[in-house]
């Protein structure tokens, strides 16, 4: 039994004075105060090591990944079709493990509070086609249509380029991922007002299989997808809405989602135009 | 385009080895440093030049050694780096450097480019 759940029974109480019991309740809690220190700075370093890990894998991953394209750019001599197979192969999936480490680092560092914001002002709708255009291929693969749209005299956002990319390419990989074949993608960006603050609103929809009402907390906690069985039929880190939350958040905003089992999802985040000095 | 002499100063050496793969197969010179106090030992190039500078070495900023090895005769600065954002790339080429590459270096592009950049 550990000295926590020791608080929580009455038999240690029993039969003394008032002011034994509220000594040993206080010598308790004390006790319990410690543990949770030692628990979080415990917890602290299991973060800290995962940071480190991840960033560690990244540079021989980025090794393995331009030796492998030297091979398929023939710059060392052309290849056989079968070759270029097996090469595609290695890149291909280097590429998707620098991503999901990627994602791992992101996670990491967003827990130990070590992301912070470089701020720079930029129109969205051209972050948006650029999104589009990195996921188009995917789509193309899928047979899903998708519409782009940005509001007509959209201020240019304040805000971090890259953590703010982050957000959309794991809202907008989600959509493809969770929609089934022919089906329908969009993004819309517009102005709106947050409790009275100027913001950008964006929202990522799909016409995929859509998410209970219970689960619309969960699935921004760490490591959770709705089916956690090994033989899941959707793979990924589980950190993908748990990273946009915590990115959207660094920006002051707020990410939520509204959708039914079965009708498709819509994802929303609103960011203030201008971050505070 | 002709033999150029290339210094990568990157710390890793698994990026490096596929770098020099990728330049001497181009025929260029390649000399390596892992540090900016290994950067300033390599000796002055015989011209035409380039050097690919990663931006976190052991030692310090990468973009602290454009001016030293300016001084001592290198000519073009390519900076390597892992943040795909506009704010490291205005940094850098404020810093003096020509280009910024995003990591993991795509091999096509490099080969490719590294004759305009000397050009």
């Amino acid at each position: 039994m550990s000295r926590v759940e020791t608080i929580t029974k009455p038999s240690a109480m029993t039969g003394s004075t008032p002011e034994a019991r509220v000594a040993v309740l206080e010598a308790q809690l004390k006790e319990a105060i410690v543990e949770i220190a030692e628990l979080r700075a415990r917890d602290a370093l299991k973060t800290q090591f995962l940071a480190n890990i991840s960033h560690d894998l990244r540079t021989p991953l980025t090794a393995v990944i331009t030796h492998g394209e030297i091979l398929r750019d023939g710059i060392l001599g052309d290849l056989s079709p079968r070759q270029m197979e097996s090469v595609r192969g290695i890149i291909n999936g280097g590429r998707q493990l620098l991503n999901q480490v990627g994602e791992i680092l992101t996670y990491a560092r967003g827990a130990a509070n070590q992301l912070t914001l470089v701020p720079t002002r930029f129109a969205m709708r051209e972050m948006l086609d650029q999104v589009n255009a990195l996921n188009a291929p995917l789509m193309k693969k899928k047979r899903l249509t998708i519409a782009v749209e940005a509001e007509p005299g959209l201020p240019q956002v304040m805000a971090d380029r890259e953590k703010i990319a982050h957000v959309l390419a794991n809202l907008l990989g989600n959509a493809i991922e969770f929609t089934p074949s022919g089906g329908r993608v969009w993004i819309r960006a517009s102005r709106a007002l947050d409790e009275q603050v100027d913001s950008l609103l964006v929202e990522v929809g799909d016409t995929g299989v859509g998410i209970a009402a219970e689960h619309h907390d969960l699935i921004f906690r760490e490591f959770a997808q709705v089916d956690a069985t090994p033989s899941r039929p959707h793979h990924g880190t589980g950190l993908g809405l748990t990273i946009a939350r915590k990115l959207v958040e660094l920006h002051g905003g707020r990410i939520w989602v509204e959708s039914q089992l079965g009708t498709g999802s819509r994802f929303y985040f609103m960011i203030p135009f201008e971050q505070p000095d | 385009m002709g033999q150029a002499h290339v210094l990568v100063v990157e710390d890793s050496e698994l990026v490096t080895s596929a770098l020099r793969v990728l330049l001497e197969s181009a025929d260029h010179q390649v000399s390596i440093a892992g540090s900016i106090a290994d950067a300033l030992e390599i000796p002055r190039p015989g011209s035409p030049s380039l050097v690919l500078l990663d931006l976190t070495l052991p030692d310090g900023d990468g973009l602290l050694l454009v001016a030293p090895l300016r001084a001592r005769g290198w000519n073009k600065f390519v900076a390597l780096t892992g943040h795909d954002d506009p704010a490291v790339r205005q940094r850098c080429i404020a810093a003096g450097c020509v280009d910024v590459l995003l990591k993991p270096v795509p091999a096509r592009e490099l080969a490719s480019k590294v004759a305009a950049w000397l050009g």
